[in-house]
């Protein structure tokens, strides 16, 4: 019975580790969907299970909380549709306004500085021009950013019809999991799942808070501002807030830039900017100390590093999942660490009062 | 079968059900509401071992509790020759590795499967977790371990005969 001990096969999960990550590195398209509907199952699952609590199915929990997503989301639809397809044909007629402005505005500003410069009016075109060259290649480079987002829109019925499939599946999946694994290692990868869901859950669940409340915020002061295309962007920062303190800038930066051009005043864009200057600290006051009290807690050289890159392998995505994969690699140390400290005995245990006999 | 009767069939678990009935059964667990159970059961991970596979081994670092369910299971320790000496075999019902719970300490003897065993583990995080979420959960659980530590301890001290004093 007593098994020869041998010790914990960590090179061969570390080179299968590395394995399946250059793998899902070169199919990283496919699995986009079935990571963000995996992601999506994750975040939702905990309302299923605090049903589940009181021992309903699985399935019945599932599929009606479809239906009632399905019901709320038409209703909220029906109740907004004027709303937001007004807005949306505006910005559809707009936009190419927008960009004229844009273009006409810098011409101007490359004029009046090319006439400033102590510099031989050709040399200073050129240099100008340059200039605004690499400047407006920077703009026109914005659309092919958000176009990152486009994923995320794509994939908004794929992912709630893969995540239908993870949710329904739930803790069997997961139970199947620890059956495959060798015995004597069940408490181990246990002990390593809990540590990932503590760190990722929390941190996931957070952002989404983070987003939603991102996107009423904006939405709810723009309008009250009376912003054109509040919707649009709100939308535009809310969902850019996935990526950490992304949301806030665009928000900022769209929105100002909005108001500037429809009010013709600086203060109108000065008042944008302090909106989302607001809805940024109200997340570092309120929302943040709730939702880190319980994630990991990333150093932040680390937190850069993890996002330059998640965006340099990945892309948008990558920048999406680039701290939760960062909380990963940490519980994966943070799990090592214990196991070899428990099994060198680095961590021995300190008992003051054990010498005093039982009475 | 009632029309109620047979609604309530479709729509509870019976797995579920299955598990939360086996808790209900066992002392450890025995201050428990209903409600408290369905979060239990979500806290505990279920794994069917073979005839002969090993739990765990001697010396390895305990992180939770083994509660079991069905089968049977062996507890034996090395010998100084190495050999294993059985020291009790578990039936359903009765739960093993409590003291991982407490602290992360080597483990003071191996388990194995005599037969087919179904075994739940509640591993410790789930436990601090519910400590938190569920206080009175990991309260009942964490009062039993001690009621059963305490009378371990009990019963060695009354084992021991004091030695007489030393006189100089």
């Amino acid at each position: 019975m007593t098994e020869n001990r041998r010790p914990f096969p960590l090179l061969s999960v570390v080179v299968t580790a590395v394995a399946a990550l250059y793998a899902v590195y070169r199919v990283r398209e496919v699995l986009t969907p079935f990571v963000l509907a995996a992601a999506f199952a994750y975040v939702v699952n905990p309302i299923i299970t605090s049903f589940e609590a009181h021992g309903a199915r699985r399935s019945i929990l599932v599929a009606g909380g479809y239906l009632l997503a399905v019901c709320l989301g038409a209703a909220s639809y029906a109740g907004l549709k004027p709303l937001i397809r007004e807005q949306f044909e505006r910005l559809g007629a707009d936009a190419p306004v927008y960009l004229r402005q844009i273009q006409k505005l810098a011409d101007v500003q490359q004029a009046k500085l090319s006439r400033r410069l102590p510099l031989p009016p050709k040399v200073a075109q050129r240099a100008l021009e340059s200039m605004m060259g690499t400047g407006l290649e920077k703009l026109q480079n914005i659309p092919s950013h958000l176009f990152g987002l486009v994923p995320l829109f794509a994939h908004a019925l794929l992912i709630p019809f893969i995540g239908f499939f993870f949710l329904l599946d739930g803790p069997n999946g997961f139970a199947s999991l620890i059956q495959a694994v060798p015995s004597r290692y069940v408490e181990q990868a246990i002990h390593l799942t809990s540590e990932i869901d503590t760190a990722l859950g929390n941190y996931l669940r957070g952002i989404i808070i983070v987003a939603l409340a991102i996107t009423a915020a904006s939405f709810a002061g723009l309008f009250l501002m009376g912003v054109d295309n509040a919707v649009a962007i709100a939308i535009l920062s809310g969902v850019s807030s996935f990526v950490p303190y992304l949301g806030a800038v665009m928000g900022a930066v769209v929105g100002g830039g909005m108001a500037l051009y429809q009010f013709g005043s600086l203060w109108a864009g000065v008042k944008v900017v302090v909106l989302f200057a607001g809805i940024r600290l109200a997340d570092e006051i309120f929302l943040q100390p709730i939702i880190a009290r319980h994630s990991v807690h990333l150093h932040p050289m680390v937190f850069l590093l993890a996002l330059i890159l998640g965006g340099e392998m990945f892309g948008f995505m990558g920048l999406v999942f680039a701290i939760p994969a960062a909380c990963i690699l940490k519980a994966l140390l943070k799990v090592s660490w214990s196991w070899y400290a428990s099994e060198t005995g680095l961590e021995a245990p300190r008992d003051p009062g054990a010498g005093v006999p039982y009475t | 079968m009632g029309p109620l009767r047979s609604l309530k069939h479709w729509f509870i678990d019976p797995q579920f059900s299955r598990k939360k009935n086996f808790l209900r059964s066992l002392d450890i667990f025995k201050d428990l509401k209903e409600r408290e159970f369905g979060h239990l059961v979500q806290s505990l991970h279920s794994r069917t071992y073979r005839e002969g596979e090993v739990i765990f081994v001697e010396g390895d670092i305990g992180r939770a509790l083994f509660l079991l369910e069905s089968g049977s299971v062996s507890l034996a320790r090395s010998g100084p020759d190495g050999k294993p000496i059985p020291l009790y075999t578990l039936k359903p019902g009765d739960f093993f590795g409590e003291m991982a719970l407490l602290e992360s300490l080597p483990r003071s003897a191996s388990a194995a499967a005599l037969e087919p065993s179904r075994v739940h583990l509640l591993y410790r995080s789930k436990l601090d977790a519910l400590l938190q979420a569920e206080p009175r959960i990991g309260v009942t659980i964490m009062s039993h371990l001690a009621r059963l530590l305490s009378a371990r301890l009990r019963r060695v001290t009354s084992d021991l005969r004091p030695l007489p004093a030393k006189d100089d």
